[in-house]
């Protein structure tokens, strides 16, 4: 009985099969012979750079994502190098398949927040209630005393895609564990106080202060602020005091007792070791 | 006529409308900011301890678009240093400490009379007068007036209108100079007419002042030379005193978004300006003092005070009888309105050129003063979108910049709003609308990393 369905069936309706059939290979030859007339040449190390890249389109690089810079990578190769995320292994990577010489590996660049302000330390005029970001808290005035100081309101945290900005206690701080070095915190904050620093060891000591307020002024505002009083000169060349600031100079910088002692001298204990194992 | 939208706020002016301009003692210090108008910051043109006169120039202007700032009394200079800024949180000042048996500056309203004559004056003369004067719009913006009163060939201005709206709730101080200042803003106003040889000038002020109205269709019936003045009485409503809302209610012309009043030939100042151009064309004096209303129920005796440029906002405060008990606990102190002003923590912020308010709020004008955001979800009313008096989709841009796409609020002409803040005053969530367009041009411009960090 089924048979005979289906033989019933066959004989009502084969020949629409039939026409599907004949489209279907028409149009497929349509599509296979654009394929073959219309190929657009493409440089088949894009794609295997693409496929090297970390693929998270964080834009770090400053190109719109990851398949952007493959394609300007492929094309330029000076531009080489400017995968934050991917680090030391994906360049690499990239350089062999584009047959490149790299040179020398300089330290890659972490951020550093300069600033040490915790809850505690920052005086406060009034209390802010407006829109909990740091740009609009910063458009303000006079928020916090200190105007050079971490807002605490968590731009940079908003900005981050790995989860390696946090704020402790009032303070920016970042988790050098998760930090892939896209700067993108760096641009995120609106005081500015977020720097890349090339980290030669495994944790690097800083000048965490940006004020340049007077030594009296930046004293009122913060118990942790740096108020130029030039004591970290004389233990190193490396610091230097301008403007009622001290700052390090990095690339002078190696773990050594003087930096220790000028660290320990600090009267206000601005200068602190920023890195991972603290 | 009158533009589209605006707020009806509760304007509270019968606290300092009937009190009489002030002038003040001589003032312990004065902090005069190198930042006090649109444009390049002043180049301090002396020295610590060096000896200044009033009247003498402290800041020099080097760019064009730049006013000169003058010592307004006698004295010393104590120190150049950083000093809280009411806009830039903290920036450069000169700081003077007055010398002893110092005079403070009088009201020179009284040497202008109806026999003022215009023609007396150059052009040229006008403008040299007003730049040497260092004078900047004093309604708000601060954009330096001999800019604005340039003539430039190409877009010839044939309209002057006087900005006497003061929309702002709680603010009088204009109110108190068109009735007691009529003949001295009178004169100012046919000085950049002069300027501009502009022919049709009209005196723009809220219906809401008939006094003042009165004022000054008598002082121009009076003077032959400012038969041709027009004074027109426009609908009380905020932001009336806008200029491109004035513009529209006046004339009945729109300024392109993006643009500039001058693009369509007119030119708005406003009535304390025009009093500035008299004094400095005329007597030659200098713009170091200004008009400053202390306003508020945190306030013991609100006025309205002569005051020079640099005092200190909490010696003002001091001034007008100190803050109430009430508002010495807790309070808002606001430098401008409270729509469109900044709020103030440090009261060591010296009085600018700019600022002609400082309200003093407690709970009972605020509410229960917020220690945390109560913002609550848009509900899609629409009501900012109403009020909204340059037809912005305003919480279309807010929610962009929330989220931080800067692209979508920017299609929707983020950069036309004129921060008036009535989307914030409407808005039955709480959402502070106006807020986060400001928030959203400052991050467009760090994008276009048009501002320095």
């Amino acid at each position: 009985m089924i048979l005979a369905d289906i033989i019933t069936l066959w004989n009502s309706s084969w020949p629409a099969g039939v026409t599907m059939l004949v489209l279907g290979v028409g149009f497929a030859l349509v599509l296979l012979i654009a394929s073959i007339k219309l190929k657009v040449e493409q440089d088949e190390r894009i794609d295997k750079t693409l496929a090297a890249l970390p693929n998270i389109n964080c834009g770090a690089c400053g190109f719109a994502g990851c398949q952007d810079y493959a394609k300007m990578v492929v094309a330029d190769p000076t531009l080489l190098g400017k995968c934050f995320p991917g680090g030391v292994k994906t360049k690499e990577k990239i350089a062999e398949i584009l047959n490149l010489q790299i040179s020398e590996d300089s330290a890659p660049k972490r951020p550093i927040v300069h600033c040490a302000g915790q809850t505690e330390d920052k005086t406060l005029f009034a209390k802010y209630d407006g829109i909990p970001t740091c740009t609009s808290a910063n458009a303000l005035s006079n928020v916090q005393a200190c105007k050079f100081g971490c807002l605490s309101f968590g731009d940079c945290v908003a900005s981050c895609k790995f989860g390696a900005m946090k704020i402790i206690d009032g303070l920016a701080t970042v988790d050098y564990e998760k930090c892939t070095g896209c700067t993108a915190c760096v641009k995120a904050c609106p005081r500015g106080i977020i720097e890349m620093v090339p980290f030669a060891y495994d944790k690097m000591m800083t000048v965490a202060c940006r004020s340049v307020e007077s030594g009296k002024d930046t004293k009122a505002f913060c118990k942790v602020g740096c108020i130029g009083c030039k004591l970290c000169t004389k233990q190193s060349e490396a610091f230097v005091v301008n403007n009622n600031l001290a700052k390090l100079d990095y690339a002078k910088y190696q773990p050594s007792e003087a930096f220790e002692t000028a660290m320990n001298k600090c009267p206000t204990k601005v200068i602190v070791y920023r890195g991972k194992k603290i | 006529m009158t533009f589209a939208g605006g707020v009806h706020p509760p304007d509270y002016k019968e606290l300092t409308e009937n009190c009489q301009i002030r002038t003040v003692g001589a003032p312990k210090q004065l902090a005069i900011m190198l930042s006090q108008h649109i444009g390049a910051i002043c180049r301090p043109s002396v020295n610590k301890k060096d000896k200044v006169s009033a009247g003498q120039v402290i800041g020099q202007a080097d760019a064009f678009v730049s006013a000169p700032i003058h010592s307004p009394i006698s004295g010393t200079v104590k120190d150049i240093c950083l000093c809280s800024h009411p806009v830039l949180g903290r920036a450069e000042a000169i700081i003077i400490e007055p010398d002893e048996g110092n005079v403070s500056k009088q009201i020179c309203a009284a040497q202008f009379d109806s026999n003022f004559n215009p023609d007396k004056f150059t052009a040229e003369k006008i403008f040299n007068a007003v730049r040497d004067g260092g004078i900047v719009g004093m309604g708000g913006a601060g954009f330096p007036t001999n800019v604005k009163l340039k003539a430039n060939p190409n877009s010839p201005i044939h309209t002057v209108i006087i900005n006497g709206c003061e929309c702002e709730p709680f603010i009088t101080c204009d109110y108190r100079m068109m009735l007691e200042w009529t003949n001295q803003i009178l004169a100012g106003t046919l000085l950049a007419a002069k300027a501009l040889d502009a022919r049709n000038i009209y005196i723009g002020i809220e219906d809401n002042k008939p006094q003042a109205i009165e004022a000054f269709e008598k002082a121009i019936a009076k003077m032959a030379a400012a038969n041709d003045i027009k004074v027109v009485a426009v609908e009380t409503k905020y932001p009336q005193g806008g200029e491109r809302q004035l513009i529209k209610s006046i004339l009945d012309i729109d300024v392109p978004a993006g643009g500039i009043p001058p693009m369509v030939g007119v030119l708005v100042q406003n009535v304390a300006t025009a009093a500035a151009i008299a004094e400095a064309v005329v007597l030659g004096n200098p713009l170091t003092y200004r008009v400053v209303t202390v306003s508020g129920s945190g306030i013991k005796n609100p006025g309205n005070f002569y005051v020079p440029i640099g005092m200190a906002v909490g010696e003002l405060i001091e001034l007008a009888g100190g803050l109430t008990d009430e508002a010495a606990k807790i309070a808002k102190v606001i430098l401008g309105g409270p729509m469109m002003g900044f709020a103030i923590a440090d009261l060591s912020i010296p009085i600018t050129k700019t600022s002609g308010a400082i309200t003093v709020l407690t709970e009972k004008e605020i509410g229960s003063i917020r220690i945390k955001s109560k913002e609550t979800a848009c509900i899609r009313c629409g009501r900012c979108i109403e009020v909204c008096p340059m037809n912005l989709n305003s919480t279309k841009i807010a929610h962009a910049v929330k989220h931080n796409l800067l692209d979508i609020a920017e299609e929707h002409k983020m950069s036309a709003c004129v921060e008036c803040g009535c989307c914030s005053y409407v808005c039955p969530a709480d959402i502070e609308v106006a807020g986060y367009i400001k928030t959203g041009k400052i991050l467009a411009a760090r994008q276009k990393k048009l501002m320095p960090k």
